[in-house]
């Protein structure tokens, strides 16, 4: 979910000096498996209020908001999310609960207030959008790192390149993507996706890194339909990691119950 | 001044040759640049309020357009939805999506749609429905039940007797679908062969039909024009017998097609359906002046005369009636010019401007040519001319036909008097119909796609119903109650001003709508600073602004959404409109397989939210955009895209009439209104502008004609006498379009106003050439003696001159180009006729005033003979 980790402060508990990582990785493997830690499991759980904005080719601007609770069964595991709408306004109160196993297909429910329905939605395809936005449910929940075949393809100053191969063609839309990862924090900062016939049709860039509670966070990024003209500015805003959620929020009860005492703001 | 231009063209001949040569090289040269132009759409100005809200809505809607591929299987017992049929289908679109130029994102096929259903579990799916080919019939006949289960692609992608599967292929440019739809034909002999399909493929959709016809425009320009150059100069040498004569008229033929279409190339015209037809129609035109001097220079010149002398008296003596024909028969064609059709009046203002330059061409270069003759050939041009004094057949029929004429006056009038009546009968019985496709022969490929792919599908021809609300009752509540907030605020000692929550919505956005939003966010962020006495007002005020933002997203409310669907229902019953689709089958789809796919759950949601969520669960497909094509973000406009059978602009007004009564019953709820887009629509824009238009610039044409007729005669009468003959072609003809039930078209229309023009010419010559006899011999009868010798014979060699020039045009491949050399050879032929048969008898009635008998001249001197 949303980016943030850890490196330095898990690398300055285990007494590794920080500077170190000037030194460069070389195993792809490593680094995919850090940006997928630094990305979507900073702390063991966290909050952060959403904002959408989805513009299509011609300029017009539709806006989701919604609140994301967070929390890590295990760091790089399993983990369990709610997504809370609030905007527009007559979406208010639909909840989006995953459960996102590694070693098997996640398990999705929906709570749809104006049809007073809670609806499982099918394992299958994670590639289709999230809510009508230029993101894919997968850009959201995270991609598993071993669905993909790594390549370190060259490094600069600033970060690592990669270029990665599904293992599985038939269940994605792309040839291949390529991912800058960012040396210091190994947040992904730009993810280009490539079409079978070698076009860039769909680009991620991450335009704002905050760091939070010492968690490097993306708080602003954007999603580019290359096709179509269209993208999604995606911020988080009022975000806080190790808030100690209880797994019991994490339940079918808080479809209908939202709790509210983790969707207020923080204050300050 | 006919004079002095005589005089220039004897004496010097070379210097006229330059300046024609110059003229059509310089013009000529211009051709290279030519542009095609073959968008029907372009028969309405850039600007026509029509066209501009159809491209609003293409725009607006994301529609662009499309080719359409169809595969129909007549041999598999399940149609289309066996395994070879449907991997052939997934292969070729495939391929398709790698074509450059293609709106990759909004392809539509089985192999890139969603397929929404239940999974085992109860679980809502959206799966792609076709991601790879099936590999058992068993998974085929899945893909079967999926789409019998989705009616928006339930008879689009697949007919509903599973014969036939189409794709649509959106393209970013029309201008490359030429290339694309040649690309989509290779893809597809690659993915048949040795696939063992045996689908019959079929390419069609307005893109490819529009180049098409582009490229047979060129065949025709290539072909038939200079065709029908060949038989003029066949037919006149038939004549003449002189090839060194004959040479002249086709000079000048050639110098005004070449100079006339140079001009309007050079002024950035680009060529039309109809412009590509001005070599065609000036070609025969630009010859008959010249077969003027042609016969009377040969008729006059005696061995040893002075050449110069002689042509220049030639000129002198038909300049006025020449000068007449040409200007009459250009305010025929720059009538066109006050049509409202872009494309006819270019091609009315080109023409008229060929033919007074043919008339100038005639004056300046015949002479001129004639002048540089040598002796030998002039001597041979008088031989094979005056050789012919055998009669022919012409000299044998036509004296008879005279004196028939003449002797049964009365009766003859009668019967053109009931003739007149019939087709002002046929008249009434025209009907207005169009339909561009039917433009190609039947046997086209084009044709045969639209049959096929129309006798599968529910229909492959578009017209868009838009709906839309303009209310901004939404806006000016939420004005009303922020004031009041305001106020409650500001006596409780709070200023909101001061926090700047609606500085957002401040930016100068005019739209209500995003300013709303703006606000929204705006509060939204204010409420999270603000201090607790302010928080309550900024509470009521993101509440009343979200209800307006609510109440703003029209097509999210269950009336209107279900008012769409009503509307749905009114159209459908329509046996011309094979489907339509909208919002409402999308919600209807999706909440069915939202609440367990029961059938009886195939409705649409009661309440405002509910429509909304389910619209959100949609776009979390793999096609988000898709609900862009029948609703507009802002939910203000929504589109109801129908599929017609048939693009025959009378079945369109058929479906506009339908929903007329239907709204004249049930009117549009206030703030709501409705408006038509889609090709199909714009045709019968276009037509209706075309008929009205062409009524008017008939009726100008025929008053310009008339005073001129009555100036030149300088006779009220004799005026009215002239306008007779084309009056009665002009009505017989559309009588007889509406007798036989020939549908009033845009070839037809444009005809009109160009008989006037053309069948004028009889009567300008028939009665002046009657006059100067007449004045020589002082006797109606042997008037009429002499009028059935050469005159009557220049007529009719003029008639088949002209017939015949357009005959070429019977093999064109486009049916447009058919019908009007048919119709021009129809109308010359008639107008000839009229003006032989009913001149004579007319001018018989009225010879008291018109030909009065007149003592003392001597009796007709019968020298003028030949011709």
């Amino acid at each position: 979910m949303q980016a943030g980790l850890v490196a330095s402060l898990a690398l300055a508990l285990l007494g590794v000096p920080v500077f170190s990582l000037a030194a460069d990785l070389t195993d792809a493997a490593e680094i995919i498996q850090r940006a997928n830690l630094a990305a979507y499991y900073a702390g063991d759980d966290g909050r952060s209020d959403a904002r959408m904005r989805i513009r299509d080719g011609q300029g017009r601007e539709q806006l989701r908001q919604f609140t994301i609770l967070r929390r890590d069964r295990e760091d790089g595991g399993d983990q369990d999310f709610m997504v809370f709408f609030s905007r527009p306004a007559d979406v208010r109160g639909m909840v989006f609960q995953v459960a996102k196993h590694i070693d098997g297909d996640d398990d999705r429910w929906l709570y749809l207030p104006g049809l007073d329905l809670v609806k499982r939605i099918s394992a299958g395809d994670k590639r289709t959008s999230f809510v009508g936005s230029h993101f894919f449910y997968e850009d959201i929940s995270g991609r598993n790192p071993n669905d993909d075949h790594h390549v370190l393809t060259g490094s600069d100053a600033q970060s690592y390149v990669l270029e990665n191969t599904p293992k599985n063609p038939a269940t994605v839309e792309f040839k291949s993507y390529t991912v800058w990862v960012d040396k210091q924090t190994f947040l992904p900062m730009k993810i280009e996706y490539i079409n079978e016939i070698g076009e860039i049709y769909r680009r991620m860039e991450v335009l704002e890194v905050k760091s939070i509670q010492g968690y490097p966070t993306a708080i602003r990024s954007k999603m580019n339909d290359l096709q179509g003209g269209g993208h999604t500015l995606l911020e988080f805003r009022y975000t806080r990691f190790d808030l100690g959620l209880p797994q019991e929020v994490f339940s079918e009860r808080s479809l209908r119950n939202p709790p509210r005492q983790w969707l207020k703001r923080p204050s300050g | 001044m006919t004079h002095w231009i005589a005089n220039l063209a004897t004496s010097r001949p070379r210097t006229i040759y330059l300046f024609v040569a110059l003229l059509t090289l310089g013009l000529g040269l211009q051709i290279p640049s030519i542009r095609i132009d073959t968008d029907p759409e372009n028969m309405l100005p850039q600007d026509q309020p029509d066209r501009a809200f159809h491209n609003e809505t293409k725009k607006k809607f994301g529609l662009a357009d499309a080719i359409v591929v169809g595969a129909v299987n007549d041999d598999d017992p399940e149609g289309i939805y066996n395994v070879r049929s449907l991997a052939a289908i997934h292969r070729v679109s495939q391929e398709i999506l790698k074509i450059d130029g293609v709106v990759r994102h909004d392809l539509m096929s089985l192999s890139v749609v969603d397929n929404v259903s239940q999974d085992g579990a109860g679980a809502i799916s959206f799966e792609w429905l076709m991601h790879e080919a099936p590999q058992t019939g068993k998974q085929a006949l899945a893909i079967r039940e999926a789409v019998e289960r989705l009616p928006l692609l339930m008879n689009t992608l697949v007919s509903g007797d599973g014969k036939a599967a189409a794709i649509y292929v959106p393209i970013v440019r029309k201008d490359q679908s030429y290339r694309i739809s040649r690309e989509i034909e290779q893809i597809i002999a690659r993915s048949l062969a040795g696939s063992g399909a045996t689908d019959s493929y079929h390419i069609t959709g307005l893109p490819v039909a529009e180049d098409t016809f582009g490229h047979e425009m060129f065949v025709q320009m290539g072909i038939s024009a200079p065709l029908a150059g060949l038989a003029i100069f066949l037919l006149m040498w038939f004549f003449f017998r002189n090839a060194a004569l004959v040479v002249a008229p086709m000079i000048v033929a050639m110098a005004t097609v070449i100079s006339a279409m140079g001009l309007m190339i050079g002024m950035g015209f680009t060529v039309h359906i109809m412009s590509s037809m001005i070599p065609i129609f000036l070609m025969p035109i630009a010859v008959v002046d010249s077969v003027h001097i042609l016969s009377e220079f040969a008729d006059t010149f005696q061995e040893g005369d002075d050449v110069g002398v002689a042509i220049r008296r030639v000129v002198r003596r038909l300049f006025r009636p020449m000068l007449f024909t040409s200007v009459t028969s250009t305010v025929g064609f720059l009538s066109l010019a006050i049509t409202p059709i872009p494309p006819v009046q270019v091609f009315g203002i080109f023409v008229g401007f060929g033919i007074m330059l043919a008339f100038l061409l005639t004056i300046v270069f015949v002479p001129a040519y004639i002048v540089r003759m040598s002796p030998a050939q002039l001597r041979a041009l008088q031989k094979s001319h005056r050789g012919q004094g055998k009669p022919g057949m012409l000299s044998r029929l036509l004296p008879p036909l005279g004196r028939f004429s003449t002797a049964n006056a009365v009766k003859l009038m009668v019967a053109f008097a009931v003739v007149f009546g019939l087709s002002i009968l046929g008249l009434s019985r025209i009907q207005i119909n169009d339909n561009p496709v039917n433009w190609f022969k039947s046997d086209h490929r084009i044709r045969v796609a639209d049959a096929a792919l129309n006798r599968h599908f529910a229909g492959t021809y578009d017209a868009f119903l838009v709906l839309r609300q303009h209310g901004q009752d939404a806006y000016q509540q939420f004005s009303g109650q922020a004031e009041k907030i305001l106020a409650r605020a500001r006596l409780a000692g709070v200023d909101l001003d001061a926090i700047g929550w609606d500085a957002a919505a401040r930016t100068g956005l005019d739209d209500p709508g995003e300013q709303l939003d703006a606000m929204v966010t705006g509060l939204d962020d204010a409420l999270f600073d603000a201090g607790d006495a302010e928080i309550p007002y900024l509470e009521d005020l993101l509440a009343s602004a979200e209800a307006a933002q609510s109440q703003a997203k029209y097509f999210q409310q269950p009336e209107a959404v279900r008012l769409l669907e009503t509307l749905q229902r009114v159209l459908a019953d329509s046996a011309h409109v094979g489907k339509t689709n909208a919002l409402p089958d999308l919600l209807k789809t999706v909440n069915r397989e939202l609440l367990g796919g029961m059938a009886a759950d195939f409705a649409i949601p009661v309440t405002t939210a509910g429509i909304a969520q389910t619209l959100l669960v949609y776009q979390s497909s793999h096609r988000p955009r898709d609900l862009w094509h029948m609703v507009t973000p802002d939910y203000r406009s929504a589109v109801i895209w129908l599929q017609l059978r048939s693009g025959d602009n009378q079945d369109m007004s058929e479906v506009m009439a339908r929903l007329d009564a239907y709204l004249a019953d049930h009117p549009l709820p206030a703030g709501l209104s409705s408006r038509w887009a889609g090709k199909t629509y714009i045709n019968v824009v276009w037509q209706d502008a075309m008929v009205a238009g062409m009524a008017k610039s008939l009726l100008g044409a025929f008053v310009v004609v008339l005073i001129m007729m009555i100036v030149l005669f300088r006779s009220f009468l004799y005026g009215v006498l002239a306008m007779l003959p084309l009056t009665i072609t002009i009505t017989l003809i559309y009588g007889l379009i509406g007798w036989i039930g020939k549908d009033y078209d845009m070839p037809i229309a444009v005809l009109s106003a160009l008989t006037l023009g053309l069948s004028v010419d009889f009567a300008i010559h028939f009665l002046e050439r009657a006059r100067a006899i007449h004045h020589e011999t002082g006797s109606f009868a042997s008037t009429m003696k002499q009028m059935f010798k050469e005159p009557a014979r220049a007529i009719t060699r003029n008639t088949v001159v002209v017939a015949i020039g357009f005959t070429p045009l019977l093999f064109a491949p486009l049916l447009p180009y058919v019908t009007v050399g048919a119709f021009l050879a129809g109308i010359m032929a008639v107008s000839a006729i009229v003006t032989l048969i009913l001149l004579p008898a007319m001018l018989s009635i009225l010879r008291g005033r018109l030909l009065p008998e007149t003592q003392g001249f001597v009796s007709a001197s019968e020298s003028h003979t030949g011709g």
